[in-house]
């Protein structure tokens, strides 16, 4: 018995996370929609992901952008480093880092507020009021966690570029002009694009997964720490995956 | 003069209490450091139950294969990226031949560090501030204290320790599953030939460079685990106050990895790089 139940517990946490997926979407156009929730949502997001933007963009893209100037420096093409820096950011660095910001900070702070709710049984609460805890707590947070993916995505890659174009004109001695000039050689609207599109996916993704893990805390002391620590786990697995699979098919599909 | 001003009152106040922060942290850090002696000597069982945990995970993660499945998995994802988007873009220029040369070169340089270093901070990392906070709050911490255990060399330094040794094997997997997710992706999915995949692979692979990316990893892998532990012991405010510190200490750790390598790699490859494309 005991064995059956061990084998069964990650596919019925799958089959939870599914179900529980499906009524947000459902919730998500039935009257009335919580504002005032997602307004408050969206601010504690931005506000607990804007440090970690700035702070992990620029030494991300910094790192990026010397690893490609050594070679372009080798090869006698430092003027393409606008090239490299801008591929870099939009293309990679970019959606990995609002995935880094989304799950390590959005949703872990996410699914501390709702694991905490949970654990001082507030939504069993809302229940008994006749309040579905889906349409009046996720849905908001879950929205709350695209919009601010959406608009973080825009603010990483700014910062990264801006980031690329101090180090590589200050630190490795590029001409400005040429950096500006070169970083639209390659990267276009197609990839802009498909960056936002990466992490509409990811605020979604990580919204739902912090959401899920916040209303199923159970368990001593240890609960919430532990549905923290699994939210930023699964939520980097699944956004990884997410990010290999539309940057394949953002390659088919644009010519 | 708090009461006259009392917004600048607020403001020194909250300024003397973060510098105060950082003092206490620096003091936790350097306490941890001194007793990683203690704790090998003194608390053996402990540091060798803290390694098998550590390298095969606690709880849920069990199902899912454990910390070196996670990061294995993720630099799984992040190898076949440098498939995909390198041998779109190389084959754009029509050099598409030298995929084998970027995979030795950024994955080893550049993304097997720092996606390991992301994966640790959310699986280790996270784990052992959830599992401290836990008795923090619990006052398991103060009842060590009064049994006479160093609680810091018993829980913070043993995992710093245990962080070191499990992130040799950890980081073989990452970089290993890296290579082997492009090597896949560009000659199975895309169908480059393996002969041409393998010649540019090997000519640029550089012993030195892998060595490096390893110092890279044991130096994360000490930066998170302090940053870890210090969250941990200093939670506070119920179970919530756990889910809270495990967030802060997951943000603290990411930023204080991401900038500890941008400085190690600037300077270890300098403003050169160390890089010959002649061999």
């Amino acid at each position: 018995m005991v064995s059956t139940v061990s084998v069964a517990k990650p596919f019925r946490g799958l089959g939870g996370f599914v179900g529980m997926a499906l009524d947000t979407f459902v919730c998500m156009f039935q009257r009335p929609f919580a504002w005032r929730e997602y307004l408050l949502q969206t601010w504690f997001v931005a506000r607990v992901s804007l440090v970690l933007t700035l702070m992990l963009s620029i030494p991300f893209t910094v790192l990026t952008v010397f690893t490609f100037n050594v070679l372009l420096v080798e090869f006698g093409a430092a003027d393409f480093s606008g090239t490299g820096a801008s591929l870099g950011t939009v293309n990679q660095t970019g959606p990995i880092v609002t995935v880094l910001v989304v799950a390590g900070a959005g949703a872990t702070a996410m699914c501390a507020d709702l694991g905490a709710r949970t654990i001082r049984e507030e939504l069993d609460a809302l229940r008994v009021m006749g309040v579905n805890p889906i349409q009046s707590l996720v849905v908001p947070r879950v929205l709350a966690a695209t919009t601010v993916a959406l608009l973080l995505s825009s603010l990483v890659i700014l910062v990264g570029l801006a980031g690329g174009f101090v180090f590589s004109v200050y630190f490795q001695h590029v001409t400005p002009g040429a950096f500006v000039a070169g970083m639209t050689l390659i990267t276009g609207l197609s990839d802009v694009v498909i960056a936002l599109i990466k992490a509409t996916l990811f605020g979604l993704t990580a919204g739902l997964i912090a959401c899920y893990m916040g209303t199923s805390v159970g368990g001593g002391p240890a609960g919430v720490g532990n549905a923290v620590n699994e939210t930023v786990v699964f939520s980097f697995v699944a956004l990884f995956v997410i990010n290999v699979i539309v940057t394949a098919v953002g390659f088919q599909v644009t010519p | 003069m708090a009461q006259r001003l009392p917004r600048l009152g607020k403001w020194a106040q909250s300024f003397a209490d973060s510098v105060d922060r950082i003092g206490g942290q620096a003091q936790f850090y350097a306490r941890t450091v001194i007793s990683i002696g203690d704790a090998v000597t003194r608390y053996t069982a402990e540091l060798i139950r803290l390694i098998a945990q550590m390298s095969l995970g606690t709880g849920a993660l069990v199902m899912i294969g454990g910390t070196t499945a996670i990061v294995g998995f993720l630099t799984l994802s992040t190898g076949a990226l440098v498939a995909v988007q390198g041998y779109n873009q190389f084959s754009q220029v029509g050099v598409e031949a030298l995929i084998g040369f970027a995979s030795a070169f950024f994955n080893v340089r550049l993304i097997a560090p720092l996606t390991a270093g992301v994966a640790m901070a959310a699986t280790i990392g996270a784990g052992a501030t959830a599992q401290i906070g836990a008795m923090r709050i619990s006052e398991e911490i103060d009842a060590l204290e009064v049994m006479g255990i160093r609680s810091v060399a018993y829980l913070a330094s043993t995992r710093v320790a245990a962080g070191v040794v499990v992130v040799i094997p950890v980081y073989c997997v990452a970089v290993m599953a890296s290579f082997f997710a492009a090597r896949f992706g560009t000659t199975v999915y895309y169908g480059q030939s393996s002969g041409v995949y393998d010649h540019y692979f090997y000519t640029f692979l550089s012993t030195t460079d892998l060595l490096w990316s390893f110092v890279l990893a044991l130096v994360m892998a000490v930066v998170i685990m302090l940053v870890h532990t210090y969250y941990g012991y200093t939670a506070s405010g119920g179970p919530a106050g756990v889910g809270e510190a495990v967030g802060r200490a997951v943000r603290t750790s990411m930023i204080t990895a991401s900038v500890v390598v941008l400085f190690v790699s600037l300077a270890i490859y300098g403003q050169t790089g160390h890089f010959n494309l002649a061999g």
